[in-house]
C-alpha cells in the first residue's frame, strides 16, 4: 500500500514498548517472586582470611564443630587493638557431605571464644535459591482447596448459562422488533457496571434484610426473614453470586454474539426457514454453526476473566465464609494481614496457568472438532 | 415468458380466509413473545439497579428497614449525603477520576498511532501483533498486580496515584488499541488518498481529513477507558493504601459498614459507567475486534 515500510513499525513503538514494560516484565517478576527466595549460606575459607579460598558452604543454623581458632588483631582508627578471631569449623552441608575450613567469628554463634568446642552459623553472603516453599504453602493452605473448588464451579455453573443468555438477547435483539436500540443500551447497562457494585446489587437482594425477605414474608412465603449468606448455606451463596456474574457480565458476550449475528446473512436463515425448518433447527443448524468464532473468543475470553472473579464474591459473601482464588490472592499479599506477596504470587502464577491450560484446551479442542468435520 | 399457471387450490374462500386467519394470528403470537422475551430481559437487567436507586434515595432508617420498601417514598438524599461524608469517600472519588482521566490521557495518546497503524497498513508482523494484542487483553489482572505492586515498593512508587494509572493504562491499552483501529478502518481510505492528489502531507491528510472523521468513535474509545478505569479494583486494592481509588475503599471498608453506605456506594459507582454507556452505545460492536 505504501513504501515507507517503517512507519507502522514507528506508530506501533510505543504501544509494544509500554505492552512489554508492564506484561512480560511483571511476569517474570511474578515467578521470581513465587519460585525464588532469599537464603544466606557462608563460605568457608582454606585460610584464616576473607579472601582465601573457599573450601565448601554452609547452611544457616549448621552447628558446626570447632577444631581450631585463631587470634589476631585489628587496629582500630585511634590506635588501640581489639581481637578478631577465626575458627576452623567442620560440619556436613546441605548435601551430607562433611566440609572444613576457616570462619570469621562475625558469622557464627558461640559461648566463649577461647573455649567452646561447638558453634552455629548465623550469617552468610545472601542469594536467591529456587524453591517450593512458597507453592508448597499456597497448596497447604486450607482455604486453597476451597477456593480452587468455588472457582471452578462458579465457571461450570456461569458460563453456560451466559452464553444461553446472550444467545437469547442476540436472537431477541435480531429478531426486528421495535425499539431494538432502546433495549440493546438497556442490555448492554451491565458493562459499565464494575464488579463490586454488581455484588452489591445482588447483596441488596439476598442479605438477611434484603428485597428477597422482604418479598417472601410480604407473600407469606414465610414468617420470618431466610438468612442465604451464611456459613453451611453454600448452595444461596453460590446462587447469589451466579445471578449476580451472570447478570453483569452477559453484556458483553451479548455484544460479541450480536456482532456475530449481524454477520450471518439473512439469506442463510431464510433458505432455512423456506424449507421447513423449525427456530430450534434454524438455531442449531443455520445459526450456532456460523456463530462459533465469536463463541470461541467469548468462551476464551470469559473463561479467563472468570478465574479472577473477586469483587462480586466480597461484596456479597465478605469473603471469609466463601472464597475464591484471587480473594486468596488479596489476603495473602495484603498488609494488613498475611503480608506475604510471595505466596500471593504463587496463587498469580496459579491463575495464570489455569487460564492458559484452559486457553489451550479450548483451542485444541475446536481445532480437533474442524478436522473432524472437514473429514467428513 | 410464458404466463406460469400456479397449482389451483381445492379449498373454499372461507377455509382460506381461516388458515389466513390462523396464520396471522400465530404470527403475532410469535411477535408478542419476543416483546414479552424482550421486556422480561430488559426487567431483569434493569431491577437490580432500580432497587439499589430506591436504596441509595430513601431514609437510612427506611434503607435498614424491613421488609424493604420498592418506591423511595419518602424521597431522600440523606443516604447519599451520608456516603459522600464519611471519611475518605471525597477523596476516594477525586483519585478514581484523576486515575481514570490520566489513564484515559496515555491510553489513547498511546493507542491512537497503533490503532492506526493496524488499520492503514500491511506489513509483516501485523497479525502476529493483532494476535498478541487479542491475547494480552484477556491477560488476567490478578497476575500483573502482585508483582508490579512488588515492583512499585521497590521503585518507591508504590500507593501513588499515578502509579495506578500507568497499572490501568496497561489492563486497558490492549482494548483501546483494538477500537481505535477498527474506528480508523471504518474511515474510507479513497478520502484520505483525495486528500493527498489535492497536495496534503501524510501528516496533513492525518490531522484534516482523517481526525475530524475518526473523533467521535476516538472519543467513544476513550470514554471506554475512563469507564475500565474507573470500575477496576483488584490492581487499585493492592496498589494503593492511602490514596485508595473508591472502588477500592468501599471494597476496602466493606465489612466495617452498614447497609446505607454500601446500597449509596454502589449507586454512586454505577451513574457516571451508565451515562458513559449511553454515549458510546454505537461503538460497542467495534469494541472487542472481532468486525474488523
Amino acid at each position: 500500500m505504501r513504501k515507507l515500510h517503517w512507519t507502522p513499525y514507528l506508530l506501533l513503538l510505543p504501544s509494544m514498548i509500554y505492552l512489554t514494560l508492564f506484561f512480560a516484565y511483571p511476569m517474570v517478576a511474578s515467578l521470581q517472586l513465587a519460585f525464588r527466595k532469599d537464603v544466606q549460606y557462608l563460605k568457608l575459607r582454606e585460610e584464616p582470611e576473607s579472601d582465601a579460598a573457599e573450601t565448601g558452604t554452609l547452611a544457616m543454623q549448621t552447628a558446626v564443630a570447632v577444631l581450631d581458632r585463631m587470634r589476631l588483631e585489628e587496629t582500630l582508627p585511634n590506635g588501640r587493638t581489639r581481637p578478631i578471631y577465626w575458627f576452623r569449623v567442620q560440619a556436613e552441608d546441605t548435601e551430607g557431605t562433611t566440609v572444613e575450613g576457616w570462619v570469621n567469628q562475625e558469622n557464627i554463634f558461640i559461648e566463649s571464644r577461647t573455649q567452646s568446642d561447638t558453634a552455629r552459623i548465623v550469617t552468610g553472603e545472601a542469594a536467591k535459591e529456587w524453591t517450593f516453599d512458597f507453592v508448597k504453602r499456597m497448596v497447604n493452605d486450607f482455604r486453597f482447596g476451597k477456593a480452587l473448588r468455588t472457582t471452578i464451579l462458579l465457571i461450570v455453573l456461569i458460563i453456560p448459562l451466559q452464553f444461553i443468555l446472550a444467545i437469547v438477547m442476540g436472537l431477541v435483539l435480531q429478531s426486528g422488533i421495535r425499539f431494538t436500540n432502546f433495549f440493546l443500551y438497556i442490555y448492554a447497562i451491565p458493562l459499565g457496571v464494575s464488579d463490586l457494585a454488581s455484588g452489591i446489587l445482588w447483596y441488596s437482594i439476598f442479605t438477611q434484610r434484603g428485597f428477597l425477605n422482604s418479598w417472601l414474608v410480604e407473600l407469606g412465603l414465610r414468617e420470618r426473614p431466610f438468612i442465604f449468606i451464611q456459613s453451611g448455606h453454600e448452595n444461596w451463596m453460590i446462587l447469589a453470586i451466579v445471578l449476580a456474574e451472570v447478570w453483569r457480565a452477559t453484556s458483553i458476550v451479548m455484544v460479541i454474539v450480536v456482532a456475530g449475528l449481524q454477520g450471518i446473512p439473512k439469506d442463510y436463515i431464510e433458505a432455512g426457514q423456506v424449507f421447513g425448518a423449525n427456530l430450534w433447527q434454524r438455531i442449531r443448524f443455520i445459526i450456532l454453526p456460523r456463530l462459533m468464532p465469536s463463541l470461541q473468543v467469548a468462551l476464551i475470553l470469559r473463561t479467563i476473566l472468570a478465574f479472577q472473579v473477586f469483587a462480586v464474591v466480597v461484596a456479597i459473601t465478605g469473603g471469609d465464609v466463601m472464597t475464591v482464588l484471587a480473594n486468596e490472592t488479596y489476603r495473602w499479599y495484603d498488609p494488613a494481614r498475611f503480608n506475604n506477596s510471595n505466596v500471593a504470587a504463587a496463587y498469580a502464577g496459579f491463575i495464570m496457568l489455569l487460564s492458559l491450560g484452559i486457553s489451550f484446551f479450548y483451542l485444541r479442542t475446536v481445532r480437533a472438532q474442524e478436522e473432524r468435520e472437514s473429514q467428513q | 415468458m410464458t404466463t406460469e399457471t400456479y397449482p389451483t387450490t381445492s379449498l373454499s374462500l372461507a377455509e382460506q380466509e381461516q388458515i389466513a386467519r390462523r396464520a396471522k394470528f400465530q404470527y403475532n403470537l410469535r411477535r408478542a413473545s419476543i416483546y414479552a422475551l424482550a421486556i422480561a430481559i430488559a426487567i431483569w437487567i434493569l431491577l437490580p439497579i432500580w432497587l439499589v436507586a430506591v436504596m441509595a434515595f430513601s431514609t437510612p432508617a427506611d434503607v435498614r428497614g424491613f421488609p424493604k420498601q420498592i418506591v423511595p417514598v419518602p424521597l431522600s438524599t440523606d443516604t447519599m449525603e451520608f456516603f459522600l461524608n464519611q471519611d475518605g469517600i471525597l477523596r476516594a472519588a477525586r483519585n478514581s477520576v484523576v486515575v481514570a482521566i490520566t489513564t484515559l490521557v496515555l491510553s489513547t495518546i498511546i493507542a491512537v498511532p497503533a490503532g492506526y497503524a493496524i488499520a492503514r497498513y500491511v506489513f509483516p508482523g501485523r497479525d502476529a501483533i493483532r494476535l498478541g494484542i487479542l491475547s494480552v487483553r484477556a491477560f488476567p489482572i490478578v497476575v500483573l498486580a502482585v508483582p508490579l505492586a512488588v515492583t512499585f515498593i521497590e521503585l518507591d512508587m508504590y500507593d501513588k496515584v499515578y502509579s495506578l494509572a500507568l497499572m490501568h493504562t496497561a489492563l486497558t491499552l490492549p482494548t483501546t488499541i483494538l477500537v481505535v483501529a477498527s474506528v480508523f478502518a471504518g474511515v474510507p481510505y479513497e478520502l484520505e488518498e483525495a486528500a493527498r492528489i489535492f497536495g496534503c502531507t501524510p501528516t496533513q491528510a492525518f490531522i484534516r481529513v482523517v481526525m475530524p472523521l475518526a473523533l467521535p468513535g476516538i472519543a467513544a474509545a476513550a470514554i471506554l477507558t475512563f469507564v475500565l478505569s474507573w470500575n477496576e479494583v483488584f490492581a487499585a486494592i493492592l496498589l494503593t493504601i492511602s490514596n485508595r481509588t473508591l472502588p477500592a475503599q468501599i471494597l476496602y471498608t466493606l465489612d466495617k459498614s452498614g447497609d446505607p453506605f454500601k446500597f449509596a456506594g454502589a449507586f454512586f459507582m454505577l451513574l457516571p459507567a451508565m451515562i458513559f454507556i449511553f454515549f458510546i452505545r454505537r461503538y460497542l460492536f467495534s469494541m472487542w475486534g472481532i468486525n474488523k
